[in-house]
């Protein structure tokens, strides 16, 4: 188990490398420089810049200079608020990214399963069918689309029942993330629930199931102990990927909420072309993503011994 | 004659419902177990055998498959379609069962000592102690080496053969008077093969636990079998003694079957001759006899008629399903023919 | 007894059967042939692929049967709701209106008087339409002058009259012209007499809905009259069955329009990376070992490249500033950066297949790679590649909504799905159809293409894992 988990953590550290080397090529492959969309600078002050940034010297030398601060957790100024270090950017607006995100995996990823192995135990009965539509809703209606909608009926219900405990838009307090959290979820926890469903139905026919069955078990027993054990494993999986799917939707439902994110500082970052920003943020997201995807990937050797002993 | 059979199955009929119509899978199939008896039942692919015990078992999914008729009844009480809950009083408990392939009829993120005491744990309410302390003794009965650390062990870490005895294990926890073998060494290699049956016959012999053998093989049932029944299309066509059928095979099927069979006898350049032709089509079966069509002895009654069973009146748990063994039919060279008057029903 | 009928002699002569006796006794099917059966017993998957073809029609033949276009602004119709094609009554170019004076009447009044008499007589002059509704009264006496309000909905007494629109200040003065902002809707207009400085409490309320109108020169403009028309016909306007946007645009030539462009993106670069996707897993599949592997993780590192990033580098790359469209630069991001999960699947497909008996035994039988490959390993793949395809549709179509949502794929004024919504957000409230349609059309492809993808699934499925 140890072997395993430090192979995995040594593979994502080689990838979050990879990301940072990429992103750092990738910056530099663009023509023209950083600095080109400053617009009142006279040629000394973009001299100084210059070679406040270290722009000036040899793209290789740039390079090292980035990893070494990369690895001190230093990303730079960003270039469009030269008064903001990244870091600071990064630690004000990523927590709150990141308990958005989580509180919406976590939504996702207990709905879909309790979904799921509902629509397998009444399959083809009305719960079935009920939840299936609903599923087919969530993975066709886009995120956003959810979003506005969600945000449409927070202030329907505030209306109506004239409360206000559910804040349309803001954060700060639980009550703020509740709502948001959902609607990033939705889409995930359609995903899921699909797949719990295929996962709990291809169970079903499998040979163990029947020796289940030839053994005496009760249909409670085997619902628990046999299909749901071994059906959950490739919901597991899934949840990895689907991480990164929620961070990117964060973006939107950051937007429409009005939260302070770290999303909707990347796509200002983005719209704005502030580079330190850019390749601050995307490296300290792809570190968070390998990071998350290890954890599962962890979780999911607790769950199956084949991987762990294999 | 009070006491009753320890299994008795009449006119058993089971269809299943499928996209591309109904399959009349199992066609009228009655047959018998004692008591400490063996009783193999021999057929090819697609024949109806698995569907007859699975049926009588209760495993098969509902939709699609349907019991149409018959009956099956465990020590006099019937136990043909009843509600899951019902047949859980017997399933594991006085019938036990195992499958062919071993490494799918486990479940993959149990242990098998968790597995095994599964079992003890619903059908007597031992405690997990208790009931690995017998998961352990069974696992050394069944001659599995280092039974404790196996226990621990999942069933990817068995090799085929061990497994099978794993599994073998499992079904005799609460000592059931019967054991349904399905094809138990079809995906095993000969000599592992000659092992398991060798232990099955052992189990048997020592507990008293009668045996449905499934399969395919002939030089199987010649192994272990006491009775044998050949199923063909989804019907009896010969039941009797081992005996009866390999010296005096009175159905053509079995001829056939016997005729295929490679010998280990040495020295002997004998041709392998393989059964022309493929089994009827299920979704229509035919309303003569279902092996007419590849049967080099076909009359023109076999092909109008489906034949009723003919028993040997100086044996009369031999019977064969055929129009040869009718008064009047012609002497038929290889056959066994008792021209003597029919006593079941078609 | 016999329980059975007498046999007779003749019942037992031979008879042994002259069918072929490897006759099969069902007609064979192919697998494909199997696999459309089952697809066609699906009903949701026929009605998704009948969606999908009509989708197609829509974006094809669409622009050709319904030739409005997409650009043209219809002012007269800003943000419309759908509804049926809507007549406007043709007025001659305005021109100013003096309200009439009543001889004779003072303007101002004697004395201050202590109570005013209601207005009489408010009616509209001519017919009230959207360029200008024109409005004459009694004159009251001792008014030194009027008050006029105009509401949307009714007033209760003196509460809810509205907007101010005009303070007459003197009493001989009995017309008023109203050309704010008029539309065909109801309006409840209330005069109200003054003494020249304040109101008194008595309002008399009049209810008028204008009709909608054009004048002569926008009408010749927009090519809706000849110059032989003369004012006072109906005109009939622009017909917009889904509404239009905020900037009077038809709804539904940008829908069409707008699907060009997200049906492009969704369909084109997926068939493009997943035909890449092919054969780099099914060369790694088939040849293995240490080229696999190296392929793999090939395929591993480009899956952790940060898609955004690349798409903004992209879009720098093609020399697309803020603000312009960035189709092409979409275009190549989708290509470059999703083809690793398709590889992925075929690889593990081929790897699968490779292992079968029968790849063995057609080698054994003298087949050569190429003949192996063609013959064999890409028919057993299809299925995945075919499902893969489907569902990579729904997946790229998101992908481009979602990237025009934020403003880093397509700009306007050309319209995608995907930045229709973004604008339709915007007026969310008040005008829901220009967010409705572009997401109902979003949703009803990536429906249509996830359920095809399921029914391709189940038919093509079943038989690879050959459970029945």
């Amino acid at each position: 188990m140890l072997k395993y988990t430090f192979g995995r953590i040594l593979s994502g550290l080689v990838t979050i490398w990879f990301i940072a080397t990429a992103t750092f090529l990738a910056m530099h492959a663009v023509p023209g420089d950083p600095l080109m969309n400053e617009k009142a600078t006279t040629p000394e002050i973009r001299e100084n810049l210059a070679r406040k940034y270290g722009l000036d010297k040899p793209i290789a030398e740039q390079y090292v200079i980035y990893l070494g601060n990369m690895v001190q957790g230093d990303f730079g100024i960003s270039f469009t608020q030269q008064n903001r270090k990244v870091n600071d950017i990064i630690q004000d607006h990523f927590p709150v990214s990141a308990a958005l995100g989580i509180l919406a995996i976590t939504f996702a990823a207990l709905g879909g399963i309790l979904w799921g192995a509902l629509t397998a135990l009444y399959r083809n009965q009305l719960p079935d069918i009920i939840i299936m539509f609903l599923v087919i809703l969530g993975i066709s209606v886009p995120s956003f689309v959810f979003a506005a909608l969600g945000q449409l009926l927070l202030v329907n219900i505030n209306q109506w029942f004239n409360i206000s405990f559910l804040p349309v838009a803001g954060w700060g307090t639980f009550a703020h993330m509740i709502v948001p959290s959902l609607v990033l979820g939705l889409g995930t926890m359609a995903l899921l629930t699909r797949l719990m469903r295929s996962s709990m139905l291809e169970i079903v026919n499998e040979d163990f199931i029947r020796t289940a069955r030839a053994k005496g078990l009760s249909p409670s027993r085997i619902f628990f102990q046999h299909q749901l054990r071994n059906a959950i494993l490739p919901v597991v999986t899934v949840l990895g990927p689907q991480i990164a799917a929620i961070t990117t939707g964060g973006f939107v439902v950051e937007l429409v909420f009005a939260i302070p994110g770290l999303g909707r500082y990347f796509v200002q970052a983005v719209q704005q072309l502030d580079y330190t920003v850019i390749m601050g943020t995307t490296v300290f997201y792809g570190a968070f993503l390998v990071f998350m995807v290890i954890l599962v990937d962890i979780i999911y050797g607790f769950i199956d011994p084949r991987v762990r002993l294999k | 004659m009070g006491t009753h059979k320890l299994l008795e199955v009449s006119n058993l009929s089971v269809e299943f419902e499928t996209y591309g119509g109904v399959v009349k899978a199992v066609r009228g199939v009655d047959f018998s177990v004692d008591a400490g008896e063996v009783l193999a039942i021999v057929g090819e692919s697609g024949c109806g055998k698995s569907v007859t015990v699975q049926s009588i078992m209760g495993i098969i999914p509902m939709p699609p498959g349907k019991i149409t008729g018959g009956s099956a009844k465990l020590k006099g009480g019937e136990i043909l379609g009843l509600q899951a809950q019902a047949a859980n009083q017997f399933r594991g408990k006085e019938i036990g069962m195992i499958f062919q392939d071993p490494m799918t009829s486990l479940n993959p993120t149990m242990t098998i000592g968790a597995q095994i005491a599964e079992t003890l744990k619903v059908h007597r309410g031992l405690s997990t102690q208790q009931a690995n302390e017998i998961a352990s003794e069974l696992l050394i009965r069944t001659r599995i080496p280092e039974a404790q650390k196996r226990l621990n062990q999942y069933p990817f870490e068995f090799s085929g053969g061990m497994l099978q005895r794993a599994m073998i294990a499992q079904s005799l926890a609460c000592s059931p008077s019967l054991l349904i073998a399905d094809e138990p060494t079809t995906a095993l290699d000969v000599t592992i093969q000659a092992q398991i049956l060798d232990l099955l016959k052992e189990l048997q012999s020592r507990d008293g636990m009668a045996i449905i053998l499934i399969t395919h093989d002939l030089a199987v049932v010649a192994r272990t079998a006491q009775n044998v029944c050949v199923m063909y299309a989804g019907q009896i066509v010969e039941q009797g003694s081992v005996d009866d059928i390999f010296y005096k095979s009175a159905h053509p099927y079995t001829l056939g079957l016997k005729l295929a069979m490679p010998s280990n006898v040495s020295q002997q350049n004998k041709k392998l001759e393989p059964i022309p032709g493929s089994p009827p089509d299920l979704f229509s079966p035919p309303s003569g006899c279902g092996y007419a069509a590849r049967c080099p002895h076909a009359m023109r009654i076999c092909h109008k008629e489906n034949p009723p069973l003919f028993s040997d009146a100086r044996a009369p748990h031999h019977a064969a399903r055929c129009w040869l063994q009718a008064p009047g039919a012609p002497k038929t060279q290889g056959l066994y023919q008792t021209n003597l008057i029919a006593s079941h029903g078609a | 007894m016999n329980p059975h009928p007498a046999l007779q002699a003749d019942d037992f002569t031979p008879e042994p059967s002259t069918d072929s006796l490897e006759q099969l006794s069902r007609p064979s099917l192919s697998y494909w042939q199997d696999a459309w059966i089952r697809l066609k017993k699906n009903t949701r998957a026929i009605i998704s692929l009948y969606l999908i073809i009509g989708l197609a029609l829509f974006t094809i033949l669409g622009p050709f049967l319904w030739t409005k276009d997409p650009s043209a602004q219809d002012l007269d119709q800003i943000s419309q709701a759908p509804a049926l094609p809507k007549t406007a009554l043709l007025v001659s170019d305005y021109e100013p209106w003096t309200p009439p004076i009543v001889q004779g009447h003072p303007a101002e009044p004697a004395g201050y008087p202590d109570t005013l008499a209601a207005v009489t007589g408010f009616a509209t002059a001519g017919t009230p339409n959207t360029q200008s509704i024109r409005f004459t009264w009694s004159p009251v006496q001792d008014a030194g002058g009027y008050s006029i309000y105009r509401s949307e909905s009714e007033p209760s007494g003196l509460q809810g009259l509205g907007l101010p629109l005009e303070t007459l200040e003197a009493g001989n003065v009995v017309g008023f012209e109203d050309r704010l902002n008029l539309k065909s809707q109801t309006y409840f207009y209330s005069i109200i007499p003054t003494d020249g400085l304040d109101e008194f409490d008595v309002v008399t309320t009049l209810k008028v809905t204008p009709v909608q109108s054009i004048t002569m020169s926008q009408a010749l403009e927009r090519g809706l009259i000849d110059p032989s028309d003369a004012p006072g016909r109906s005109v009939l306007l622009g017909f917009h069955p889904f509404g239009t946007d905020y900037l009077g645009r038809d709804m539904l030539a940008r829908l069409m329009q707008g699907a060009r462009v997200s049906l492009f993106i969704g369909v084109v670069a997926p068939f493009i990376y997943v035909l890449f996707g092919v054969f780099y897993g099914g060369f790694a599949g088939y040849l293995g070992g240490k080229i696999d592997q190296f392929l793999m993780r090939f395929a591993d590192f480009v899956v952790a490249l940060p898609f955004l990033l690349f798409m903004i580098l992209f879009k720098i790359g093609f020399g697309i500033g803020p603000g312009e469209s960035g189709i092409l630069p979409m275009l190549v991001a989708l290509i470059l950066l999703l083809w690793p999960s398709t590889a992925r699947l075929v690889r593990g497909q081929v790897l699968k297949i490779r292992e079968q008996g029968y790849i063995e035994a057609a080698r054994l039988l003298g087949g050569k790679p190429s003949y192996l490959i063609a013959r064999h390993i890409i028919p057993n793949t299809m299925g995945v590649i075919l499902v893969t395809l489907t569902f990579a549709v729904p997946s790229a179509i998101f992908t481009e909504a979602f990237l025009s949502f934020i403003g880093m794929g397509v700009a306007p004024p050309t319209p995608s799905w995907g930045s229709m919504c973004n604008e339709g957000v915007k007026t969310m409230l008040s005008h829901p159809h220009e967010l409705f349609f572009p997401a109902l059309f979003i949703s009803i492809t990536v429906l249509a293409f996830n359920l095809l993808g399921d029914g391709l699934t189940e038919a093509l499925d079943s038989k690879m894992r050959s459970r029945e």
